[in-house]
């Protein structure tokens, strides 16, 4: 469960500690293991070798200290070589002081020829002890040898069989001078011939002949000792361990070959060999450290190559990596960018591999996106100008009819004077509607027009009609769509006159404060004392003021259109409210934004196609 | 991070692993030569179980109650008690051969290991040796041979050569190399004897022209035989200058003779006797050397190379032989060491 969920956990890191661990994965750690599994391979190999090598060296070894050790056991019969010396060792009494001190004499003399001068140069001294005497012969002064039973561990009377045994170093107090180390060989004489004991002799023969044989192994630093089967030293190349007990011989698993300790502080590979003969073990110790001096430095160099390689390969992988994951980040950044509604985005390139490529993709996909919204977009405004177009153009025909009908009753009236002031203020009217280049048109202008069309109302209605412009702001200073004011009080007249005798028509302009946002807007109030608009009526119209604007309306119903317009120019914070009462009449509130002439001008300087700008700029 | 955790891990692990080999043990074994010593150790071990029952040997002399014998029945006594073999010693009371067959074929029931024989006569005892040899003894010879196909091998004292020399030797020392002499012998058919003989007369015919060989005596190593015979010698041959005891025995009866008819110093008497036997007359002047191994040290021996024998180890040369000294090999001749001589003044320090 920990494993899966870790791997879960691994699935969602970033790229980049991802990609470095699996590169640590397939590369570093392989490596690392695969250094340290052939290291320790090749150091046990040679721990192996080592192992396998010391205790044959030690086998010859053995064998070269073995043939001395016989040569030395061969010593002591050279005794039997003079009958002289046979003859003195049976005697047991002696009548007088003469005949024992030249028996003495004798065999003093035998000894020193025999083993002192002639023989072996390793004997230190030969003692022999039989029937009371002591007979001596050494190469250097001595002590602590004499014929009383306290100086030498078995007594003088001990029982011994024929074979000789040898007395380790410090088992005796015998000394020599100058401290040599020896061991001392003792051995029981028998006079074969009449079967009975001759007496005992000892031999003290140096050790130094080892040292050569150790010097010989020791080609390394390392402990070399020889010990009996007690484990008491004999000899080793440290003298001061000399006939000390070796205790920690009694742990060791085998008597003859290597093994090493396991001890953190001291790893030593120790090889023995025991021989079978007398039980003795030679033994080596060695530090594996000097073993594996040479190969230490080249494990050394080794490792500090490896670390170096990796560094260098971590550091170009990080690079790689960060070339990699950084142009995504940057992606996904400029990404969230374009969320928003940016297009204005660009991923700067400089490589050509796939990342290269990606932003390159990116950056077309964004410009095509952006070019397809423009498209889009001005297709629509275009549309939408084709409307406004069309909804301005609208000019009542069935004014124009009753208009023509009035002043065609004028001039057979032959009131030349009110027929050409119709035609006139008619032909005006014509004008001001043909030239709808413009969109939006001063309020002076507007109300003019207005003024002009209720005049020509007033002139056919007569009394029946009455109207009242108040305007209380530079009507030359301030804009407003064409024709809005002209279908409502059309309206007005329209079904006021239908049912009532006489009507009223208030236009009222003037600069109000927004109680949303305390920004300066212009109200244009149409107010007339009509019969009003049924119920029925007004909740229908005030539904389709509430609509969308966008949406093809019957164009029959001049409020709406003007709304439709107002909200399509300035949004939906601006437009038309109607209120009414039945019989007392109608008031109409345009609301619209401040726009002075200004603005008006600047953004004609910007041109046609920047229509879309005005109108968003409008609107804020 | 993550990696740093991984590799945290392996290396715990690693030393985990590391940590349990050093609480198994404190040693690691990289190369064990045990296997081969312990091969070795199996063979004695093997040779221990079959001598559990100790071996027993069989000594048979040629005859019982002499002196020389004696003392080889003591040595082969200390070394029965040295080496842990049972040692039965049994002859004939005198020297004869078919007497010796009878004691051999009562030892053939007896189930020994080893028989050891010093024989009166070299064809005679074939066939029973051979019987004994089918019945799964061993049989070697010591002191005096047979036929080499009846035995392994055989134990002489000395050299035969180097010994029939040296008694010539001693006997033209003491007579200025001139004049006649006579040889007492045991049984005329006795191998070693003759073999001794056939030396002493290359001796002398090389060496010393004068001296003069008159008669060769058997005493069947009879005592009484050997001074009546030395009696009768010295009657018939007054000129005679000296005797040659080529048996034990001679010599004291030899001496005794030339006691008993005043004639020390007028004859030499030379040759193989024990210095027990000889003691009184080296010392009054009746025998001038005689000249002996050690039979104690013949006897020790023979058990000891018997007892190897058993365990497998044929003698070789130079070999070491424990409470005897180095031996030497010819073939299949044991030669246990140098011939002695006892002179008044050394025959005090031996005791047989």
């Amino acid at each position: 469960m920990n494993m899966i969920s870790k791997f879960l956990k691994f699935k969602n890191y970033r790229l980049m500690p991802k990609l470095i661990i699996i590169y640590s994965l397939l590369t570093v750690i392989p490596m690392a293991i695969l250094g340290y599994i052939a290291y320790s391979q090749y150091i046990s190999s040679i721990e192996k070798q080592a192992g396998e090598y010391t205790p044959l060296l030690l086998e010859q070894a053995h064998a070269n200290i073995h043939n001395q050790i016989d040569e030395l056991k061969l010593l002591p019969n050279l005794i039997y070589n003079s009958n002289q010396v046979v003859g003195v060792l049976r005697e047991e009494f002696y009548q007088t002081n003469s005949a024992l001190l030249h028996d003495e004499f004798v065999v003093n003399n035998f000894l020193n020829t025999t083993y002192i001068s002639g023989g072996n140069p390793n004997v230190l001294g030969v003692f022999l002890i039989s029937n009371n005497r002591l007979f001596q012969a050494t190469s250097k002064s001595y002590s602590g040898f004499e014929l009383d039973a306290s100086s030498f561990p078995f007594g003088q009377d001990f029982e011994w069989t024929e074979s000789e045994s040898i007395i380790l170093p410090k088992q005796i107090s015998l000394e020599f001078e100058g401290n040599p180390q020896y061991i001392l060989l003792m051995k029981q004489l028998t006079d074969y011939d009449n079967r009975k004991k001759l007496g005992t002799i000892f031999i003290a023969y140096e050790l130094n002949f080892l040292e050569s044989i150790f010097e010989k192994l020791n080609s390394e630093k390392g402990d070399i000792w020889l010990m009996n089967d007690q484990g008491r030293v004999i000899y080793h190349s440290n003298h001061e361990e000399i006939g000390n007990i070796h205790i920690e011989s009694n742990d060791y698993p085998i008597l003859n070959g290597s093994f090493r300790t396991l001890n953190e502080n001291e790893n030593k590979l120790i090889s023995l060999h025991t021989s079978d003969e007398t039980g003795w073990t030679l033994a080596q110790s060695i530090y594996l450290s000097e073993l594996t001096q040479r190969t230490d430095m080249v494990r050394n160099v080794t490792i500090i190559i490896f670390i170096i390689l990796v560094i260098i390969s971590l550091f170009l992988f990080v690079i790689f990596v960060w070339n990699v994951s950084s142009p995504i980040y940057r992606l996904v950044k400029l990404m969230k960018k374009v969320e928003t509604g940016d297009f204005d985005v660009d991923l700067p390139t400089k490589s050509k591999d796939e990342v290269g490529l990606l932003a390159i993709s990116f950056n077309s996909m964004v410009n095509k996106i952006k070019d397809l919204i423009k498209e889009n977009y001005h297709i629509e405004i275009k549309q939408k100008d084709a409307e406004l177009y069309a909804l301005q153009s609208q000019i009542n025909p069935h004014f124009m009819y009753n208009t023509l009908e009035t002043i065609g009753m004028v001039i057979e009236e032959d009131d030349q004077e009110t027929g050409v002031k119709m035609v006139t203020l008619l032909g005006r009217m014509l004008r001001y509607s043909i030239s709808n280049k413009d969109r939006l048109v001063s309020i002076e202008k507007e109300v003019s027009h207005i003024e002009d069309y209720l005049t020509i109302q007033k002139i056919r209605f007569e009394d029946r009609l009455t109207f009242d412009i108040q305007k209380e702001l530079e009507t030359e200073q301030y804009y407003i769509p064409k024709f809005i004011i002209q279908p409502i009080v059309e309206n007005s007249i329209k079904y006021g006159l239908e049912r009532i005798e006489g009507i009223h028509i208030l236009v009222k302009i003037k600069k109000i404060s927004n109680p949303l946002n305390g920004g300066e807007e212009i109200l244009l109030v149409i107010e007339d004392n009509g019969p009003g608009i049924d119920t029925e009526r007004l909740i229908y119209l005030k539904k389709e003021l509430k609509s969308d604007p966008t949406i093809k309306k019957d164009g029959s119903f001049g409020l709406i259109n003007v709304h439709s317009r107002i909200v399509m120019t300035f949004g939906s914070n601006y437009g038309l409210q109607i209120t009414s009462l039945e019989s007392r009449g109608t008031v109409v509130r345009i609301t619209i934004p401040c726009i002075t002439s200004d603005l008006v001008a600047s953004n004609l300087k910007m041109g046609e196609s920047d229509n879309e700008k005005d109108i968003s700029s409008y609107s804020r | 991070m993550r990696d740093c955790r991984i590799s945290l891990i392996i290396f715990a692990l690693l030393i985990v692993t590391a940590c349990n080999d050093s609480e198994e043990t404190k040693y690691k074994v990289i190369y064990s030569g045990e296997s081969e010593s312990e091969e070795q150790m199996d063979t004695p071990v093997e040779v221990k179980n079959s001598i559990t029952k100790p071996a027993t040997v069989a000594i048979v002399p040629k005859v019982v109650n002499i002196p020389y014998f004696n003392a080889v029945e003591k040595g082969a006594m200390e070394a029965s008690k040295e080496f842990g073999v049972n040692v039965i010693y049994a002859g004939p009371n005198i020297a004869d051969s078919k007497q010796q067959i009878n004691i051999i074929e009562e030892l053939i029931e007896e189930n020994i290991d080893v028989l050891a024989v010093s024989a009166n006569d070299p064809e005679e005892l074939l066939p029973i040796l051979n019987k004994a040899q089918r019945s799964g003894i061993r049989v070697i010879t010591w002191d005096a041979d047979t036929e080499t196909e009846g035995r392994e091998f055989f134990i002489n004292m000395v050299h035969p050569e180097t010994l029939g020399r040296h008694l010539m030797d001693t006997l033209a020392k003491h007579t200025n190399e001139k004049g006649d002499y006579a040889i007492l012998t045991g049984a005329l058919s006795a191998a070693n004897l003759n073999e001794w003989m056939h030396w002493m007369m290359a001796q002398q015919e090389e060496y010393y022209p004068d001296l003069n060989l008159i008669e060769v005596i058997p005493t069947d190593e009879d005592p009484n035989k050997a001074y009546t015979s030395t009696l009768e010698l010295l009657e018939k041959y007054p000129n005679i200058k000296g005797i040659i005891g080529n048996v034990s025995v001679a010599p004291p009866a030899a001496s005794q003779a030339v006691t008993d008819t005043g004639k020390i110093g007028e004859v030499i008497v030379v040759g193989l006797s024990s210095p027990s036997q000889m003691r009184e007359y080296l010392n009054s002047g009746a025998a001038q050397v005689v000249t002996l191994w050690s039979p104690k040290r013949l006897g020790y021996l023979t058990v000891a190379l018997a007892k190897n024998l058993v365990e497998g180890i044929k003698p070789y040369d130079k070999q070491y032989i424990q409470g005897v000294g180095p031996i030497s090999v010819m073939d299949d001749e044991v030669i246990m060491g140098d011939p002695i001589d006892f002179y008044i003044g050394n025959v005090d320090e031996y005791d047989f």
